[in-house]
This record gives C-alpha cells, structure tokens and sequence, in this order.
C-alpha cells in the first residue's frame, strides 16, 4: 500500500473537482461525496500506516516518486512524497478529523445557498494539507502551505456578503503573507547554500559541517518566520481571532486541529537546522512561551465563545512551540495530535451551541443550555477537561510531558510561566463552559435553544472518545507509543533528572487544572457577581479584550500610514501628476489641431499659391548651392 | 547657323509664366486647365531645346513622356471638372471649397 499513498491527498483532489462543478446540481450529495472521499483517505492512510509499521523501526521512510515537477540545470523537483513516522501522524490526524468535520459541516451548512462550494473548498483543503505534509521537497510544501492559505482565505471569507468575513480573510491571507514571504526566501537561501531542496538530502547530520552554524541560524529563524504566520504566534498572531467570521467547522479543521499546526509541523520537520543553529531553538521557545502566556490572558476576558476558542488555540499552540524549543519534537507532535482533537471538539460544540441558539455567540446572552442541549454540554464539557490538563486525558499527557521535560532539564523560568499559561487556560475554558451551560438563559435566543441533529453529534461523540484516548499514545513521554514511533525521525529526548520529582510535577498540575476550573466556576457561576467586577476594572478588561491592542498597535504604526501612503500615492501622485500630464497631452494636441486646421481652407487657388511659393524656394535654395 | 538655345528658353519661360498667372488668378476650373497646359507645353518646349543643344534625344523622349501623361491627365481632369459641372451648375473653384475645416 506504500506505493499507492499518493492516493491519499488525490482523492480529496477528486472531490474537489467534482463539486465544483457539480457542487450545485449535486444538492445535499455534495456533502456526503467529499466526506465519503475524506473517510476513503483516511482508511488508505491507515493502511499505509499498517504497511509502514510492519517494517523495522529505523527503515520507516519510504520516498514515492511521482514525476519531476521542474527541472532547470542542478535545480530539480521531483512531484515526491515522503512517507515516515512523522508525515503518517499527520495523514492519519487531518484524515481523521477532516472526515468527522465533513460530517459534522453537512449538518452544520445545511440549508447554505453554496453548500457545494463549501465541500469542494474543505476538499480543496485538504489536498493541499496532504500535500504539505507528505512532501519530500520544500518547495512541494510550500505549494501545500500557500495552497492551505488559499482555502483558508476562501473558507473564512465563505459568507463573504458581510464586510467583516470579506475583511477577515484577507487580514488572514495578507498577515500569513509576511511569513510566508520570509519563508520562501529562507527556501531558496537553503537551495544556494546546500544545494538541494530534498528533505532526504538535506536532512543528514552531515549538513552540518557544509556551512557554518551562522548559516543555519539564518535558514531555521527564516523558516520559523513562515511557521510564526501560519500558526498565529507572536507578532503574527492578530488574523486567527479575526478568523472566526468563517463557518464554525472551517475554525475546527483549519483553524485548530490542522492549518495552524503546520507551523510546529515544519519546525519538528527541520529541527536539525534549529539544534545546528541553537540560537533558532531559544527563539523558538521564547516565541512559543510569551504567545502562550498572551493569548491565555487575552482569551479570559473574550465574550464571543468562538474568540475564546481562538486565543486557546494561540495560547496552546505556543505550548507546541515551547516542547519544540526544548527539542522534545515528540512531546510537540503528541500535543498537536491531542488537541486536534480536543479543540475541535470544543469549536465543533460551539458550533452546535450557535446551531441551536439561531446563531448566538455571545457569553453573556447564554447560560443554562444543559437543559436544552444535555449532549452538547456533556461533549463540551469533555473536550473542555481535556484541555484544561485533567488527569487521564488527553490533554494532560500532552501539556504535563512537556512542562515535566521544561523542569527535568532545569529551566525553572519555563516551568513556571508554562504553569502560569495552564491555569490561564483551565480557567478560560472553564469560564466559558460555565458561562454558557450553567446557571439560568440570560438571553431570549439561549432560552429557544433547541439540541442539534445526530449527524453533527455523532462526529462529537467519535471526537471526545479521541479527546480521552489520545492521550493513551504518549503515556510515557518517551516509550509511548507515539514518542517511540517519532524516534527514529526526531531522534531520542535524553531526559533531565533536574527539577522537581514526578509525583510533584503531577500533583501540581492537578491543581493547576483544577484551581482553574474551580476559581472559573466560584467566579462566573454565581460566586460573585462578574459583570459588576468587570465594571470596576473596566480598563484592564478593555486591554485583555482588545488582545492587549496590537491590534490597534499595528493599525496605527502599519495600517494607517500604509493608507495615507496609498491614498497620496493615488490622490497626488496618480491624479495629480500622471494623469495631469497625460490628459495635458491630450489637450495640447487638440489645441494644435483645432489652430492647424485654418490652413485647410478649401480653396484651390490658395493651394496653388502655397505650390508655387513652395516650388520658388526649393528652386532658390537648389540654385544657391550650384 | 541655327538659332541661339536663349530664344527658345525665352519662349519657354514666356509660355511658363503665362500659365503659371493663369492658374493663379482665374476661376473657371476649365481656364486654370488650360493654363496647365500652358505651362506644360513651356516646360516641354525647353526640354526639346536642351534635347537640341545636348545633341541626343533623351530630353525629346522625356517630352513624349510628359505628352502622354497630360493626355491622361486631362481625360481625368476633364471628366472631373464636366461631374462637379453637372452636380454644381458652376465650375468656379472658389465655390467649391467643401473640404476644409
């Protein structure tokens, strides 16, 4: 099955084609045949798994050949897929949680006048995400990456008739564009300096004696620029929450469980140029450690359940960052394959929760829908457990792994700003859960609340089973079993013996995640009153609402003066000087022609006068020369 | 002893002159005509003399030339000026000054 992997992202491929143009005869069709496409590509992914499995750990890379796709002189890209422990994690996570958002969305986007358009861009998507993470060259996975960006502008911008939407995506596209930007310079630096763009080639502990470690610094910083766009971080992070104009299974599948892990994705892909370097690396976790430690704070003070959601996403994106900075590459991957479940679990029940309210998303005109919608707040509540690091879950082995490896090593700073963004986020989604399925309907909507359909249950059910399991692939951050697969292309996380002892570190994060729900709990369900408490500190409240105003921050640093820039551009120097010279053109010309054309006066024997006069000078001159 | 070539340019020019005011100050498009053929025929007279005085018949064959394009050309002209006639009942070119600006 190895050889037919290339199946994996063409069958998506396949799906997109035929509903864009058929999505609208189609009907509600359309929506079963891509998720049919997706649940077929999953299952060859798992095949592919159990082929790749079945051979002996350190020969678990198998290079498909498909055709070259340029060739000019040295510089070659072969069209190749590289399929190893790490691309077939990823398969195997946006195969699986693309199929059950595919679902989910023919419930969700039911009734939708582009309901076609919206399978074939999920399709779309998908491809290109395959195709990013099954690449074998860079400049492959950048087609993937820019093509993933593509259908995230398409899908945010979806119900593009409201001018937020419409603004959205392109604040999404334009701010991944700066990184993405530095990240194709950084591809073609990697082509002149190694001269080659193949993993398999560039990817050899040898590479590092090729150029000097400064060369390297340069290659990881440039690729992490990319990774810093596409995974919302820190000073590129201002798109995600904007992002949410999209239909709510778009913010599950892109926004949370996939696109914006391609980032850590890429990071785990090249570390080697990130520990040849060192200095990429501490980048890597200061970037990953303040997103984590911002976003958690600006997601405490969000009203919109969708804009908590993205924050979380941010802050907990950070956290993969950090293990990859403290090169536990495996502890990274099992944290972005636990919350590709738990999040979208979380996006796809508040996508339930706006299903049945007629489209509310505010906080604090919900409260008391457990009683309307008993099962999405029992799934919510689980993805809510999960994320908060409550023992046995997901979440926790994910989370703890890397804040045990953050103290085993001796970085006590790390630990504790990592504890720090835990509470945050325990006591953020607490909030939120308890703000919207406790106590009494403060809003009319939340009072007419109505459960969803099975089709858009079942896939939350299949994605809080993985919200709970997932956490049994990591059980040990080392002999797990997803650690243990990722070894052979990471390489082995040499574990510390600094630090506080296990049982400590355990019993901590407990109270961490507990504390935070508890304290979310005493706060918004009834304890004090909140409202009057935000009231009084109004000020800070604006602060953490407007993600501490970057926002406006780049707005008048960026935005502002590039409109003035614009606007003289057009005003002043278009209006003003080219089209004044060109139109001045014009106008000289027309004066010419209407003085020239005195001379026509139609009278022959004036004519003829000007032919003899005409005739006695040429003859005058031609005499004066003999 | 034949006659000096001046006295044939004399004529010549005399001819030329003649038919160049003609076509300067008359009016009827039939009269400037003529006065064409005036000047032709001046201009004619004088190549015939220098064909003469050079001793070859280049500037005679040349005068042949020239007679037989302002046969042509008078077919042309005439037609034209009989049309303009026809549709104008005038043939004076001061009238006829439509195409101007």
């Amino acid at each position: 099955m190895l050889e037919l992997a290339w199946l994996v992202p063409v069958l998506p491929l396949v799906g997109f084609v035929v509903n864009l143009f058929l999505g609208r005869r189609l009907g509600r069709a359309a929506g079963w045949l891509a998720s049919l496409l997706m649940v077929g590509s999953f299952a060859l992914a798992a095949l592919v798994a159990r082929d790749l499995l079945a051979l002996p750990g350190d020969e678990r890379v198998h290079v498909l050949h498909l055709f070259d796709w340029v060739q000019v002189g040295t510089f070659r890209v072969g069209a190749d897929l590289r399929v190893d422990a790490l691309s077939l994690t990823m398969i195997l996570v946006v195969t699986a949680v693309g199929s059950l958002i595919h679902v989910y969305s023919i419930g969700y986007m039911e009734g939708d006048p582009r309901f076609g358009r919206f399978f074939a861009y999920l399709n779309l998507f998908c491809f290109f995400m395959l195709t990013l993470v099954l690449a074998e060259n860079l400049l492959v996975l950048y087609l993937g990456w820019e093509g993933v960006g593509l259908c995230s502008y398409l899908l945010i911008g979806f119900w593009f008739e409201r001018a937020s939407a419409a603004n959205a995506a392109k604040k999404a596209f334009v701010t991944t564009r700066i990184g993405d930007t530095f990240m194709l310079v950084g591809i073609a630096l990697v082509f002149l300096r190694l001269g080659s763009l193949d993993l398999s080639a560039i990817l050899e502990p040898e590479i590092a004696g090729v150029q000097p470690s400064g060369v390297f610094t340069i290659l990881a910083l440039l690729l992490f620029a990319g990774a810093i766009g596409k995974s919302a971080q820190i000073p590129l992070h201002v798109w995600l929450p904007d992002a949410m104009e999209g239909p709510t299974p778009v913010s599950a599948l892109i926004h949370a469980a996939t696109m914006v892990t391609a980032g850590v994705y890429l990071v785990v892909r090249m570390h080697l140029f990130f520990e040849i370097s060192g200095v990429a690396l501490t980048v890597v976790l200061v970037v990953g450690l303040v997103t984590a430690l911002y976003a958690g704070l600006s997601a405490l003070a969000q009203d919109d359940i969708k804009r908590v959601l993205a924050y979380s996403t941010i802050s907990q994106l950070g956290f993969m960052f950090v293990a990859a900075g403290l090169e536990a590459y495996a502890a990274a991957i099992v944290m972005l394959v636990a919350h590709a479940a738990y999040k979208a679990l979380l996006f796809l029940s508040a996508g339930s929760v706006m299903h049945g309210t007629g489209g509310e998303t505010d906080l604090k005109l919900m409260g008391g829908l457990r009683h309307a919608m008993p099962w999405t707040a029992g799934l919510m509540a689980i993805g809510a457990l999960a994320l908060s690091g409550v023992i046995g879950l997901s979440g926790y082995f994910a989370k703890d792994s890397i804040l045990a490896i953050a103290s085993e090593e001796g970085r006590a700073l790390v630990y504790w700003a990592g504890v720090l963004a835990a509470v945050l986020s325990a006591l953020y989604v607490g909030r939120l859960v308890v703000l919207a399925f406790l106590g009494e309907p403060r809003g009319e909507r939340a009072r007419h609340a109505h459960e969803s359909p099975a089709i858009m249950l079942v896939p939350l059910g299949a994605l809080a089973l993985g919200a709970i399991g997932l956490g049994a692939l990591a059980l040990d951050k080392v002999t797990g079993v997803l650690p243990a697969l990722l070894e052979p292309v990471v390489g082995e996380l040499e574990a510390g013996t600094a630090g506080l002892p296990e049982p400590a570190l355990i019993l901590l994060s407990q109270v961490v995640a507990f504390g935070g729900l508890l304290l979310a709990w005493f706060v918004y369900g009834g304890g004090i009153d909140w409202l009057a408490l935000r009231t009084r500190l109004a000020s800070l409240h604006r602060f953490l609402n407007r993600g501490m105003y970057v926002d406006d921050l780049y707005s008048t640093l960026l935005v502002a003066p590039g409109k003035a820039g614009s606007a003289s551009l057009a005003y002043v120097v278009d209006l003003g000087i080219v089209d004044r010279t060109v139109n001045g053109l014009g106008a000289a010309v027309q004066w010419l022609a209407r003085t020239g054309r005195r001379v026509q006066t139609g009278l022959v024997r004036t004519y003829a006068l000007a032919f003899l006069l005409g005739a006695v000078v040429l003859l005058a001159y031609i005499g004066s020369r003999i | 002893m034949s006659t000096p070539i001046a006295y044939f340019l004399l004529v010549s020019a005399a001819l030329f002159t003649i038919g160049t005011v003609g076509v300067m100050v008359r009016k009827n498009a039939l009269l400037i005509f003529m006065s064409v053929e005036l000047q032709l025929n001046g201009v004619n007279l004088a190549l015939v003399a220098f064909s003469r005085m050079h001793g070859n018949l280049v500037g005679q064959a040349l005068t042949f030339f020239s007679m037989v394009v302002a046969a042509a050309e008078v077919v042309v002209g005439l037609a034209i000026i009989v049309f303009v006639f026809r549709r104008r009942r005038t043939a004076n070119v001061d009238d006829l000054s439509v195409l101007r600006w």
